[in-house]
């Protein structure tokens, strides 16, 4: 009876695999494991052929260079795009975006900010390559990984810049951090070094509660991980860190930032909160940058 | 789940995934349907891991995932088609010569879905009378059964073509 079965398991063993397969079990099982370990770089992919494209983002020596070669533009206080290196191994992607601030005349800081950028682009590329040789052992899977910046703010007083990092492997993660800087007096702005005291944790913590309770009051689609919201909130959001993201906006206003999955469901992004001045004016050192 | 189930699921998923996806294809009968039972079967694995007690039978246990999901789909999906005669010569196989396992393979794919599962477990999977009641949740004297049956089934179903033929 199996002499005559042969031929159908010849054609049952022929059936052909798709090259999806892999991508969907890798990512099958990572949505799974998302849960617990969501910020980890998980993987998967086909064994792409590494072949590098870039020399790896440059170190200061560069970076030095690259400045000193940026025509200057009146003497303002700017940031501009450094570097942009791009990585493409079929199924593994990425795009690093290093800024750069210039024309600064206190210029400890300035390198010390420029030095930070290249560095944390630095990380990630290293990662990065890490990732991909390692799934290149594993028989292969999809990864993109995209750094970038964005200018949240631009006056006279204020420049905040925004760097985010968006990790995609199935699904995607953002995660942002910023630097304001007061143009006038070129220093960095620091959250506590806005307040008198550490009172400014809990104004500005209770006042993000507040908001986040309203906001799902108000639209039954937006959740938070807050405490006293619902029920099965275990680890919800209790209070800012000393030194949470933040920046200041155009409008001279305090915004908190929360990364993805920080302190809500993935579904909710990045989020930002803008604190009314009134609600941490009794413990602000001045009123120059937060109105 | 603890870490060292689920990095064993992960393991038993990685290294059975072309078995199943075939498994699948054995059922849905086209690959976007497979991918998407494989795909199931794998999160519906990793949710109900908690009814797993023993390692040992961790690959009949995700087959076993595997064969309810595409059953399930199936139900989901039944898709009849009528064809009318013309139609089905025209797209029907012109000479039979040239499939010299059409006979079987026709009366494979007529076969009742229960029946198909042993056939398709016990010869093309390679697994064992236990594993396969496992996989199927019957005890081993039905799984005998109905391996039985099923090969009888499809010898008689042979053997009454090649009457037909005679004629």
């Amino acid at each position: 009876m199996q002499e005559q079965l042969k031929p159908l398991k010849e054609q049952y063993e022929s059936i052909p695999i798709p090259k999806e397969l892999d991508f969907i079990v890798k990512q099958a099982i990572k949505q799974r494991k998302k849960k617990t370990a969501y910020l980890k770089w998980v993987i998967g992919i086909a064994a792409a052929i590494v072949v590098c494209t870039t020399t790896g983002v440059n170190s200061s020596p560069a970076l030095a260079k690259a400045l000193s070669e940026v025509p200057v533009v009146g003497s303002i206080v700017k940031v501009l795009t450094f570097k942009e290196v791009v990585v493409d191994e079929g199924n593994a992607k990425a795009t690093f975006q290093v800024p750069a601030v210039t024309n600064m005349t206190n210029q400890s800081l300035e390198t010390a900010l420029n030095n930070k950028y290249v560095e944390e682009n630095k990380k990630l590329y290293d990662q990065f390559t890490a990732e991909v040789e390692k799934l290149k052992q594993n028989g292969g899977g999809h990864l993109g990984v995209n750094s970038g910046y964005t200018v949240k703010t631009d006056n006279e007083q204020i420049l905040a810049i925004g760097r985010y990092v968006v990790n995609t492997a199935g699904s995607s993660s953002t995660t942002f951090k910023y630097d304001t800087i007061d143009k006038k007096n070129e220093v960095l702005i620091t959250l506590p070094s806005l307040f008198k005291d550490d009172r400014y944790m809990s104004l500005i913590s209770d006042n993000i509660k507040e908001q986040m309770k309203a906001q799902m009051k108000a639209d039954d689609k937006k959740v938070y991980w807050v405490e006293g919201a619902a029920a099965q909130v275990i680890d919800g959001f209790k209070t800012i860190a000393p030194d949470q993201n933040f920046y200041i906006n155009a409008d001279g206003k305090l915004v908190l930032s929360f990364n993805k999955y920080e302190v809500a469901p993935g579904y909710m992004g990045v989020i930002e909160f803008i604190i009314p001045t009134e609600a941490i004016a009794d413990d602000l050192v001045s009123g120059i940058y937060i109105k | 789940m603890n870490n060292k189930m689920e990095k064993l699921l992960i393991e038993c998923i990685t290294e059975h995934k072309e078995n199943v996806y075939r498994l699948a294809y054995s059922y849905v009968k086209n690959a976007d349907d497979a991918l998407d039972v494989v795909q199931e079967a794998i999160h519906k694995a990793f949710s109900s891991a908690g009814s797993l007690k023993a390692e040992s039978s961790m690959k009949s246990w995700f087959y076993k995932i595997v064969v309810n999901t595409s059953l399930d789909f199936l139900r989901k999906h039944k898709r009849i088609q009528i064809v009318d005669d013309q139609t089905l010569e025209v797209h029907g196989p012109v000479s039979e010569d040239q499939y010299a396992n059409l006979d079987l393979k026709k009366a494979m794919d007529e076969l009742p879905t229960a029946y198909r599962s042993v056939i398709v477990l016990r010869y093309f999977e390679d697994m064992k009378i236990e594993e396969m009641a496992e996989v199927l949740n019957e005890n081993v004297n039905t799984i005998k059964t109905r391996l039985y049956t099923a090969l009888n089934k499809l010898r008689i179903t042979m053997s009454d073509d090649a009457l037909r033929e005679v004629k």
